[in-house]
């Protein structure tokens, strides 16, 4: 954990979830802005332990484990809103959005950058289903075996969430928490200006995102100023390998298995961070049905098309 | 180069939440109380209660109070509220003993009918507030007003509140013993209260109560009081809220407070409170308490102390003033007591307070109490029913 300051404006940044992760802080004293992130950063540490799918102590990995053998595993009331949430997700984006979609990752190999075959596809998508996942208000169980929940779709999101209002809870007026690129805005800056949010250009080479990390501002290919809510930016670029050409992404559809391939990144502001992750997410699937979803949503967006030309909500 | 956007900010002003958004908010902890006008009220609310007190010494059993009152908060046009509460108390029983000019613990009965209204209006940051209250026994009328501001700080953590009111009494003893005696009481306060960490608030006011008129117990035989009191208050609390593994502590809330008061009859008090509010479950909650008070006498108070010849206590010597009250005797005074909520639904609450309350010159703290007293016992029982609109 590093602060980088100037007199009124704290930015801590740290590493959770495997990401960067900064909490800003303005218009308050130094010794208060680090209490305050200090705050901030236990509540997405308290997330990240929670639900944790490599930790085997986390309530999903318990879930996990006893998939498909029948066994329910007690749950509290903050797990039971998630999977509630979860449940209204795949709903509402008509089962694109599916938080047992993670086991797809065992057949498709970003590292060696292998597609897989029709057979190892139709042995995965069995195990996919929100249907197959049972729950009330203190137990939770996954009906098919080898089936995993998987709150990466959200949890981060999620995280900057809570982080923001238990800050804003504090008395926070100006400051955001961006964990990753999920950003959730407090409030505007100490002199109310809102804060300059960049849109990473979907395909700088690595090579150069390394070369320009101190000056990450280089990698922004718009910018989009927001003094409340949130942003959460969906995109092909953050796993992926090419093959014949044609790009494949980590971004999968949970009813065929595939990658989105319609958009290099779609970016959403809405009032909540994981609502706007899940549109962002959502979008990206739906394709070339992605601006009417999101028009549809009454949010702001910014979406980046195969040839690269942005489109954005007027 | 970065496109920027062509409006000067993305936040959307007006949020119609599509579906998504929607079931985002039903997530807990993603999104702070919205900010309306400071602390508008934001349903009605109405309460009933039932007080019965009763106090006895060795032997005697003494005052029996029984007071039903009715509360009523309501927000009303936004940014206005209205609280309004009617208390009726029937007192009945005998007078202290050693202290009545009718010797044998005479029999007493009285009744008291008080009605406090108030009227707030919110602004952004602040609010002011209208009191009026009226009390009427068969003896003693008491009217007052008084006014109120509140300023909260832009980061909400810190209130300011000054208040001014103004009292009068018109005083009518049954025995006649004065006619029309008049008793205007001034009072000051200043206070702040602080949000130091999300689980601690601290409060401290300072009141200043002038008081000028007449102060005498018309029923005591000898009771010539200044006319003149004026009383200084201070007042500490401390609400910490306990986090952390503690199965008994964690999610309980301790409340404390000292209280320090000064007279110009010479009366010097200190109040120690401490409370715990332990939920033990979503409805149910019990809330013991403990309250030490001691106070010195006032300068001009006397010992009941009988006197072979002349009988009956009376001040040794000529003095300018003399008090038998008790009220104004060097004495200490523990009270014990538990309060049990029940949350019934998300709008009915139901309690019952019991306390019980002894009085001791022994136990005054830093000096020595008033020889001669009994000891004087109380106990407090309060059954209240309230609802949420």
């Amino acid at each position: 954990m590093t602060i980088s300051a100037s007199p009124l404006d704290y930015g801590v940044q740290f590493v959770a979830m495997a990401s960067d992760c900064e909490v800003r802080l303005a218009g308050v004293a130094a010794a208060r802005a680090q209490t305050l992130a200090a705050l901030a950063i236990a509540e997405v540490q308290r997330i990240e332990t929670k639900y944790s799918r490599y930790r085997t102590d986390s309530v999903v990995s318990r879930i996990n484990v006893a998939s498909g053998n029948g066994a329910s595993i007690g749950i509290d009331a903050e797990t039971a809103q998630l999977l509630a949430f979860a449940t209204q997700l795949f709903a509402l984006s008509d089962g694109l959005f599916d938080a047992t979609s993670g086991v797809l990752r065992q057949v498709w190999d970003f590292k060696t950058g292998r597609k897989p075959s029709p057979a190892q596809l139709k042995a995965v998508l069995p195990r996919i289903g929100w249907s197959h996942v049972q729950w009330n208000e203190q137990t939770a169980r996954l009906m098919q075996p080898g089936m995993e929940l998987d709150f990466g779709g959200f949890g981060k999101e999620y995280a900057a969430d809570r982080a923001a209002t238990l800050l804003a809870e504090e008395g926070v007026q100006h400051g955001l928490v961006n964990l990753g690129g999920d950003i959730r805005v407090i409030g505007p800056q100490a002199d109310g200006s809102p804060w300059l949010m960049g849109i990473r250009d979907p395909r700088e080479a690595r090579e150069a995102r390394k070369a320009r990390a101190a000056r990450p501002e280089g990698a922004v290919i718009a910018s989009i100023p927001i003094s409340a809510g949130a942003l959460a930016t969906s995109g092909d670029y953050e796993r992926f390998f090419i093959a014949d050409g044609e790009r494949f992404c980590h971004i999968l559809n949970p009813k065929t298995g595939w990658p989105a391939q319609h958009w290099q990144s779609i970016s959403v502001i809405a009032p909540i961070c994981v609502a706007a992750g899940a549109m962002a997410t959502t979008a990206m699937l739906k394709g070339p049905d992605a601006l009417a979803f999101l028009q549809g949503q009454d949010v702001s967006y910014l979406a980046i098309d195969a040839d690269g030309q942005i489109l954005r909500s007027d | 180069m970065a496109a920027t956007d062509r409006k000067d900010d993305a936040t959307p002003r007006a949020w119609t939440p599509g579906s998504f958004t929607l079931a985002a908010l039903a997530l807990p902890g993603v999104m702070a109380a919205p900010a309306v006008a400071e602390g508008v009220p934001e349903t009605a609310f109405v309460a009933a209660k039932v007080q019965a007190y009763n106090d006895w010494q060795p032997g005697l059993d003494r005052i029996k109070v029984i007071a039903p009152s009715m509360y009523v908060l309501a927000p009303f046009a936004g940014t206005w509220s209205i609280e309004s509460t009617l208390v009726h108390d029937s007192i009945s029983g005998a007078s202290p003993r050693w202290h009545t000019s009718i010797s044998g613990a005479s029999r007493m009965k009285d009744e008291r009918t008080a009605v406090d209204v108030k009227v707030m209006r919110y602004f952004d940051r602040w609010s002011v507030g209208l009191r009026g209250s009226n009390s009427t026994e068969n003896d003693y009328r008491s009217n007052a007003v008084a006014l109120e501001a509140r300023v909260s700080s832009a980061d909400n953590n810190t209130t300011w509140v000054a208040g001014a009111g103004v009292t009068r009494d018109t005083i009518n003893p049954v025995n006649e013993l004065v006619v029309n005696e008049k008793k205007s009481v001034t009072d000051l306060m200043l206070g702040v209260t602080q949000t130091w960490t999300k689980n601690d608030l601290l409060q401290a006011n300072l009141s200043y109560v002038r008081g000028r008129g007449y102060f005498n117990d018309p029923y005591k035989l000898a009771d010539i009081r200044p006319r003149s009191r004026d009383q200084t208050v201070a007042l500490l609390r401390w609400n910490h809220f306990i986090e952390g593994d503690n199965a008994m502590l964690a999610g309980s809330t301790v409340r404390s407070s000292y209280r320090y008061y000064s007279d110009t009859f010479g009366v010097r008090a200190h109040t120690a409170q401490l409370e715990w509010v332990k939920p033990i479950s979503d409805r149910f909650s019990v809330i013991p308490s403990a309250r030490y008070y001691t106070q010195g006498a006032a300068s001009f108070y006397f010992d009941p102390v009988y006197d072979p010849v002349i009988g009956e206590p009376f001040p040794v010597g000529n003095p300018r003033y003399f008090s038998p009250d008790t009220r104004l005797s060097a004495y200490g005074a523990i009270t014990l007591g538990a309060k049990v909520e029940w949350r019934i639904d998300q709008r009915w609450t139901t309690d019952v307070k019991y306390e019980r309350y002894e009085q001791r010159s022994g136990w005054r703290l830093g000096g020595n109490g008033s020889p001669g007293l009994a000891r004087f016992s109380a106990q407090f029982l309060q059954l209240g029913i309230s609802r949420r609109f």
